[in-house]
């Protein structure tokens, strides 16, 4: 009986405890609410900032442009548009064989540089990843003008190659086409893949690479079967950091796409712009990141494959 | 060390590498404390009007009297063309001012985006030559939306050392002997109108279905002609008098500073016609009204003859002040092409005007451009 008195003389006491001390309580007795209090800012933040726009142009995509205002009327027109014309899709494709070639070009060019950090480099490696991000100092429209300058007609190149008497008369095939799209990002993006690279090959534990040697194989050999397989999370990250950006990369193709350098990215800001097509240019936006989804799933689905086998 | 001299040792690479360095540390010393300068001068301006407008017109030049009334220059901030303009201001962009040629104004008025101008309060209105006190659709109701300031001609400016013709024609934009050497205004009335005068559209401004058809196939025949699409006065300029581009569609500005820069262009007078055009300042319906005063201030100033010698002197256009005419010699008049009787300019050539089922050529346009 007095056990029992002392309980319920603890249940009438628990009100009083005031409201703070009572969330405390429930922290500590709960890890979920825990885990989420200490995530609510960057949860909030990707609420306003993702989900919410995200909701808006999913909406948006499925009303319909009535010249100055839109039809709220749920509707699949702006997707029935989208497969019916061929230039959205061909577009599509085209965005993604160049924003391929750009990551292909970006993870080739990145490789040696991180592998050189990771390997070479004994003293100050913090001043040398440093060294790599100072291009990122100055913004991105002006990395892309200077690659205006650099590929002109009067640019860089093509007077270095006058003056030294390779050619006679300016090259024009450098610029204003999706060659000069797939230079200009893989340069603009090439940090975005050291940096992943580098950690990956980092990590590794030196021993196997000297076990390797122990064991008889050569740099190329180890190379391969070591070093390789083991920083494929790395070369798998920073492809796709460089390919899901560059796909709906619109500026870079306006400054130096010329006429058959045009993106996915540009119609979407053409819609949203000048054709003043906000549903139609929804549905674009949305379909491209459908489609992107897929190329990264597949891309995901062939290395796993790929290392299973291997491994 | 002049700014001039220094582009100079630089282009001719005279620049010893002590003069390099000596520049260069000026340069981040001075991007250094720009941040420490500029802030009073940013404040100040805050109370000035913004303009939103073509590139060129922010030269104080065109706004003498403003700029000794009030001793700043007015916020001024710039579209390619008044399609993308359009879109900003829909999406809540709210300038002051804004700029828009004749054959936008109705559209804008329809959609709430500006409003009546009363030009009693304008000194300089008196003096607009009569054609363009009238051109049509400005007044709606007794209400004035539109004040016209400048008038000129969409053509060609091709180089006279590079290119060989027979007869002037917009065909030369379709001249497969200057492949990736053409350059197409990024524009609908002055791009797609082109490729519509040329295909022999009756009114171009209001084509037949058919006559779409065709304007699209010219323009599908001369993407791969082209070296890009032009959106701004400069990258034609530029590219013209370096000869990348031996031909491109322009407005008489780019043709009047190659000229003045002794490069040999000529401006086409083209056997289909150049088209001519005229554009003003309309007062914005969302504006800041306690800056009103000071927007009347501008508008007088953009229309007034001292501005209009200025800009037939430098652009080479026609001003809409007859006055301004007066001010300026014959030489230099002849020089740009232009009368003291502006009328016969003005009557010549292919008037701009609204263009009918706009939405759907700017998406035959964007089609076409995206080369599929």
């Amino acid at each position: 009986m007095a056990e029992r008195a002392e309980v319920s003389a603890a249940r009438l006491e628990a009100p009083r405890l005031g409201l703070v001390d009572r969330i405390r309580a429930a922290a500590m007795r709960h890890e979920p609410i825990r885990g989420y209090a200490l995530l609510s800012p960057t949860m909030v933040w990707m609420l306003v900032a993702l989900a919410v726009p995200l909701a808006i142009l999913v909406t948006l995509s499925f009303w319909t442009q009535n010249y100055l205002d839109f039809d709220r009327t749920f509707s699949f027109n702006n997707y029935i548009v989208y497969f019916e014309k061929p230039i959205y899709l061909k577009l599509l494709i085209k965005s993604v064989k160049i924003s391929g070639a750009v990551t292909l070009a970006t993870v080739l060019l990145a490789y040696p540089a991180a592998y050189f950090i990771a390997f070479k480099v004994k003293k100050n490696k913090l001043m040398w990843l440093i060294l790599i991000t100072v291009p990122f100092w100055t913004s991105y429209l002006l990395r892309v003008f200077a690659w205006k300058v650099v590929l002109g007609f009067n640019g860089v190149i093509n007077s270095g190659l006058i003056t030294l008497g390779v050619i006679d008369a300016p090259l024009e095939f450098i610029l204003y086409n999706p060659t000069a799209v797939v230079i200009t990002l893989a340069h603009a993006w090439a940090a975005f893949a050291i940096l992943p690279i580098y950690v990956s090959l980092e990590k590794i534990d030196r021993s196997l690479l000297e076990a390797a040697a122990d064991l008889g194989e050569g740099p190329i050999m180890s190379f391969l079967r070591v070093t390789l397989p083991l920083s494929m999370p790395g070369i798998i990250a920073s492809s796709l950091l460089v390919f899901i950006p560059t796909t709906g990369d619109y500026v870079t193709p306006n400054l130096v796409g010329g006429p058959t350098g045009i993106m996915i990215g540009n119609i979407v800001a053409s819609l949203f712009g000048k054709a003043n097509n906000w549903p139609l240019g929804a549905a674009t936006a949305v379909m491209s990141m459908f489609f992107i989804t897929l190329v990264v799933c597949a891309f995901l689905w062939f290395t796993k494959q790929v290392r299973e086998r291997v491994a | 060390m002049e700014a001039n001299e220094l582009m100079d040792k630089m282009t001719s690479g005279k620049m010893t590498r002590r003069e390099f360095k000596k520049a260069l540390a000026a340069v981040g010393l001075g991007l250094f404390a720009a941040p420490l300068a500029s802030r009073r001068g940013l404040a100040a301006t805050e109370d000035h009007p913004v303009i939103f407008t073509w590139e060129g017109y922010e030269d104080p030049g065109m706004h003498g009297s403003y700029l000794s009334k009030h001793g700043e220059s007015p916020n001024f901030t710039f579209f390619g063309d008044e399609e993308e303009a359009f879109a900003k201001m829909r999406a809540g962009f709210t300038p002051d001012i804004v700029m828009p040629c004749s054959y936008k104004v109705a559209i804008w008025r329809d959609a709430g985006i500006i409003q009546p101008i009363d030009d009693s309060r304008l000194s300089n209105f008196g003096d607009t030559i009569e054609s363009l006190k009238n051109v049509p659709d400005m007044v709606v109701d007794g209400k004035r939306y539109w004040v016209c300031m400048d008038w000129g001609q969409t053509s060609i400016i091709y180089r006279e050392d590079m290119v060989d013709i027979e007869e002037e024609s917009w065909g030369l934009m379709w001249d497969e002997r200057y492949r990736g050497r053409l350059s197409m205004m990024d524009s609908l009335i002055d791009g797609v109108m082109v490729a519509a005068i040329y295909g022999g559209a009756k009114d171009p401004f209001n084509m037949t279905p058919e006559e779409v058809d065709r304007t699209k196939e010219l323009l599908r025949e001369q993407l791969p002609l082209l070296r890009y699409y032009s959106s701004s006065p400069t990258d034609i300029q530029n590219a013209l008098a370096s000869g990348e581009v031996v031909a491109a569609v322009g407005w008489n500005d780019a043709y009047s500073a190659l000229k003045a820069e002794g490069i040999p262009v000529k401006f086409m007078e083209p056997k289909e016609g150049a088209m001519t055009w005229t554009c003003g300042i309309s007062l914005m319906a969302e504006g800041d009204a306690s800056k009103l005063d000071k927007a009347y201030d501008i508008i007088d100033a953009l229309i007034s003859p001292e501005a209009g010698a200025w800009e037939i002197t430098e652009f080479g256009y026609g001003h809409a002040n007859r006055k301004a005419f007066d001010l300026v010699d014959d030489a230099t008049l002849a020089d740009r092409g232009l009368t003291r009787n502006p009328e016969d300019r003005l009557n010549s050539g292919i008037f701009q005007e609204p263009i009918g089922n706009e939405p759907e050529l700017q998406n035959m346009f964007e089609e076409v451009k995206t080369g599929a």
